[in-house]
């Protein structure tokens, strides 16, 4: 009989388009890590797992420091002399701001859970969320252990947490708030749960919590309240989830979702203001300088709106820039430039008055040799 | 890849996850339901393989007495092989179609595992684009990754490896027919052990998902073969030198 032989081949011929499909799909790809500037430099993680600093004047590589078999989602951040980057692998290091020398990591011997949300810092403490589903309070200077929580959720705690007073707010994919003591790390009593799990950070102003869901709504949470405010939209869902955080700004709520759209939202109601349909997803907050609001979609479309006018129910952009790269990172503006990393692993400047990227840029991240 | 996400990798993916909201938010009954549905949509070629099987074992005597009679010239005994399969109105790769059927929906399931339980970050946003408007869709994310102690995102272990390669052996051993020619019946016994080794050794390298969906997908296959051939088949026999009980006979 042929039929085994025949099985054999007709197995071995298909499985290399099994295993070929797969790959890829087990590995996360590059991370999403955004620049941050201070001083005149740029820092921002790159695909192939590292922070590079380069001087915004000079378009020159200050330094760059890569990390053994890791990918960077958070965004560094940069207080004093250090600069602090979670990686994926579970390590939170802090570098010299002048030469990137490593100056200590947490934890020293392993991991923790890896980090995906862009760790805070306040009152000298770094608080990290990891995939143990904890969070992590470090000394700023030493990068000694303050305290952890309690686990929050079985793993993937992936958004960031939100600090304000001596309170820590962490939104769960399970779909919980907690607050916890930003000095203890103990849960308080207050907490909110809901039907669905959150998808983004939350974001606080006037003791209100506003978080995305994977139900596709926007909550607005009173601190201490069982139900929610309101919800957006207010009758059919949105047709994504609000992945990014929103901002808030004079009592309305800018969101972007993954349906392409940009809303401005009542926060006191939960009314649409005004829309705006970008129509590739929205992965990234919008940013605010003055009275601009600066948003970017998936494309690498950047968009501004003045919103010292009036925008109507179907808002235009001021300006509209194609980067001509991908954009999943969150950016940064400052003094009428935005900074954003491209998924080609470049930062990219955009003059926002001129409307166009600034000249010599996009320059790569890619570690100099 | 848009039609293949169009067609079967987003609808997988859409069935699982509401399938997990149905049973309870549990991720692996979801996966035991569709491994159910699949095997219920592949049954017409099932039954056809399984009629094949049965048929086969009611040739091997006739099989055997050509073995025997041209066992020397291998191309005559090729040409009178055929003549009693086209006789009989059997294709010997008949057997094939199902598994072969099953191959895409492996690749789309193995995805759909991936990208439901969101084992990176890079998964969990593009799984916002690949799910349907459905509340019932909306309302299971996140997926429970934990079932029966397995993380279903996580590679697989060895008590997994062991019952994915076990059902597979029973399932192959109560179908393989024993032959006289020594080379083929070394062929028959490298393929008992082979597919067997491989997807336990796949299972310990893939997401335990896709184990539990072999298994699952074997158990079924075997309880299958049982009532259509009529019994445990050559699983009862120790040597290939004896011929094959089938009822009826």
């Amino acid at each position: 009989m042929k039929q085994p032989k025949l099985f054999l081949i007709a197995v071995i011929a298909l499985l290399p388009l099994v295993l070929v499909s797969c790959i890829g799909a087990t590995q996360p790809k590059g991370g999403w890590s955004g620049p941050t500037v201070k001083d005149g430099i740029i820092y921002a993680g790159t695909r192939d797992g590292g922070v590079v600093a380069i001087n915004a004047s000079t378009r020159s590589q200050q330094w760059d420091h890569t990390f053994t078999s890791t990918i960077i989602y958070a965004t560094p951040i940069v207080d004093g002399d250090l600069v602090y980057v979670g990686t994926y692998s579970g390590k939170v290091y802090a570098l010299s701001i002048a030469d990137g020398e490593d100056m200590w990591d947490y934890p020293r011997d392993g991991y923790m859970g890896a980090i995906v949300g862009t760790p805070v810092i306040a009152n000298e403490t770094i608080y990290v969320s990891s995939s143990d589903g904890r969070i992590h309070a470090l000394n700023a200077t030493g990068g000694k252990r303050k305290w952890e929580s309690e686990p929050l959720l079985a793993g993937k705690l992936w958004t960031s947490p939100t600090v304000i007073g001596g309170t820590l707010y962490v939104s769960t994919y399970d779909g919980h708030i907690y607050g916890l003591s930003a000095e203890t790390g103990k849960l308080l009593d207050w907490s909110f749960e809901s039907q669905a799990g959150f998808t983004s950070s939350p974001v606080i102003d006037e003791g209100t919590v506003y978080v995305g869901s994977f139900d596709r709504y926007l909550y607005a949470i009173e601190i201490g309240a069982n139900v929610s405010g309101w919800k957006f939209p207010q009758e059919e869902p949105a047709g994504s989830w609000f992945w990014a955080s929103p901002i808030v700004n004079q009592g309305i709520v800018y969101a972007g979702c993954l349906d392409g759209k940009l809303y401005a939202i009542g926060a006191e109601t939960g009314e649409k203001i005004w829309e705006f349909d970008a129509e590739d997803p929205i992965v990234c907050s919008p940013v605010l300088m003055d009275n601009l609001l600066v948003v970017t979609d998936e494309s690498g479309t950047v968009y501004v709106f003045d919103i010292g006018t009036e925008l109507g129910d179907e808002a235009v952009p001021s300006r509209t820039i194609s980067i001509g790269a991908s954009v999943r990172s969150p950016f940064c503006a400052r003094d009428g430039l935005v900074y954003i990393r491209g998924e080609d692993n470049s930062i990219y400047v955009v003059d926002i008055d001129k409307g166009e990227v600034v000249e010599g840029w996009p320059v790569s991240l890619t570690a100099e040799e | 890849m848009e039609v293949w996400n169009l067609i079967i990798a987003n609808p997988v993916l859409n069935v699982l996850v509401a399938l997990s909201h149905i049973l309870g938010g549990s991720f692996g009954l979801a996966i035991i339901a569709l491994t159910i549905i699949v095997r219920l949509i592949t049954w017409p070629l099932t039954k056809r393989q399984l009629n094949s099987t049965k048929a086969l074992q009611e040739m091997q005597p006739k099989i055997q007495e050509l073995q025997k009679k041209y066992g020397k010239n291998q191309q005559k005994l090729q040409q009178e092989m055929m003549k009693l399969y086209k006789e009989a109105g059997v294709n010997p790769l008949g057997c094939l179609w199902p598994m072969l059927v099953q191959f895409p929906i492996w690749i789309a399931l193995y995805q759909a595992i991936m990208r439901a339980l969101a084992t990176t970050p890079e998964n969990l946003l593009d799984l916002a684009g690949r799910l349907y408007s459905w509340g019932i869709v909306n309302q299971a994310i996140p997926l429970n990754n934990y079932f029966l102690g397995l993380d279903l995102g996580g590679r697989g272990n060895i008590a997994l490896a062991i019952i994915v390669g076990g059902t597979m052996w029973v399932q192959q051993k109560m179908t393989q027919a024993p032959s006289l020619d020594p080379r083929q019946a070394s062929t028959s016994r490298m393929m008992l052990l082979m597919m067997p080794i491989m997807f336990g050794f796949m299972s310990l390298s893939f997401p335990a998902g896709l184990g539990l969906y072999w298994a699952v997908s074997s158990i079924i296959g075997i309880i299958a073969q049982y009532f259509v051939t009529g019994g445990w088949g050559y699983l009862r026999l120790g040597s290939p030198s004896q011929s094959a009980p089938v009822k009826g006979r």
